[in-house]
């Protein structure tokens, strides 16, 4: 089964064709939001290189969220669009589980942190074992303090990956004992890490529909705003 | 900070003062009933950050992005119901992000207003005359500590 899989949910605007046993080619742009100008051409330059047509693509991988509101709907609607077009099936996959993919191998906590702003970050907790990304927990929308008192309750070596670490790097340092964080060369959305998930899911018949599919953006409930709100009044009191 | 004004081209004059003095990323919250001049204000502050597009209020559209001096985010949050009708249109991702982002009717949305950011109200001053107007900026962060230089 070959498919083209696409992750526009960071600054990272990136676009992968690959089957099971090979990754034909990758394309990706670490650099300012530009998902809107550049995602169309990236996936004609691809094919183009590869020689290959949108028609014998089986099916496409999406990232699903959390992450920018516009890159998530551009992503969306690019693949909904080939999807329809094609014929061919589609499904959304995490960015955070992509992320704690490009870490596979790595032992302990695997622990992607994509920035939320207001002091948050997107996260969710996974290991490696038995070759195979294993979730610990929900997707979340924590503040880095709250992050930081959940994994020091778990009491395990930690490796950080994802756009929010340059901004919390000395903070989370100072806060947990057994801390790593990725290099450079695996930090970023890769469509080929998001692909291979996606594929898997694909070929046990996994996918997403067409018309109900919606990225998911990890917003707080009213009821936890609300809450906040009244703790900053009780402050100002 | 107080200005008693008492002409359309005077509130024009003090936003152009203003835009003038902006940067990037910085965040300026306008707060005032209908036809108090929250937009002109903010016609004045797109002068001072060199653009030269005519400013139409975006109350039907939410956000209406300008490009000067700096790049110019302009909301109207008058017809929002619920504040998550502003949240989801990514409304931090553009208050976050390196241009001005000018908020009217900011007491709307008030917890999704981060605390470091100009704040404008603006009030007619009826008993002095039809024109008048009383402007009163406040403002939270060091950096805009040049709100001082306003004269």
């Amino acid at each position: 089964m070959r498919i083209l899989s696409l992750d526009s949910s960071t600054e990272s605007a990136t676009c992968a064709i690959l089957d099971d046993y090979k990754l034909f080619g990758e394309i990706t742009f670490n650099y300012k939001k530009q998902h809107s100008t550049v995602l169309m051409p990236m996936i004609d330059t691809l094919l183009k290189n590869l020689n290959m047509d949108i028609h014998s693509i089986d099916g496409f991988v999406v990232s699903k969220g959390p992450g920018s509101f516009t890159g998530l709907r551009i992503g969306a609607a690019v693949i909904k669009g080939l999807s329809q077009g094609t014929g061919k099936p589609f499904v959304g996959v995490s960015s955070l589980d992509a992320l704690a993919y490009n870490l596979c191998y790595t032992s302990g906590i695997i622990c992607p942190i994509l920035d939320a702003l207001r002091g948050n970050v997107y996260t969710a907790l996974y290991n490696f074992t038995n070759n195979k990304l294993n979730m610990l927990s929900d997707y979340m929308l924590l503040s880095i303090e709250d992050l930081i008192k959940t994994l020091n309750n778990h009491n395990q070596p930690v490796c950080f990956i994802g756009d929010a670490v340059p901004k919390f790097k000395d903070n989370l340092t100072s806060n947990i004992k057994q801390i790593s964080f990725s290099p450079a060369n695996l930090n970023l959305a890769r469509a080929s890490s998001l692909g291979e998930l996606g594929l898997k899911l694909l070929k046990s018949g996994i996918q997403d529909d067409l018309y109900s599919f919606a990225p998911f953006y990890l917003r707080k409930s009213q009821a936890e705003r609300e809450y906040e709100k009244k703790l900053r009044l009780q402050v100002h009191e | 900070m107080e200005f008693i004004l008492n002409s359309v081209e005077d509130t024009i004059s003090l936003g152009k003062k203003l835009g003038s003095l902006l940067n990037a990323g910085d965040i300026i919250c306008l707060e005032g009933d209908l036809g108090t001049g929250k937009t002109y204000f903010t016609k004045g502050i797109a002068k001072g950050l060199g653009i030269d597009e005519p400013i139409t209020s975006p109350t039907f559209t939410i956000v209406n992005e300008y490009y000067g001096r700096l790049k110019l985010y302009h909301f109207d949050v008058y017809r929002v119901n619920d504040i998550d009708e502003i949240a989801e249109i990514g409304f931090d991702e553009y208050i976050f992000s390196d241009a001005v982002s000018i908020i009217e009717w900011a007491n709307y949305i008030e917890e999704l207003i981060p605390k470091k950011c100009i704040w404008v109200s603006i009030y007619k001053q009826p008993e002095k005359g039809p024109n008048y107007r009383k402007i009163t900026i406040k403002y939270d962060g060091n950096r805009y500590n040049y709100i001082k230089e306003l004269k």
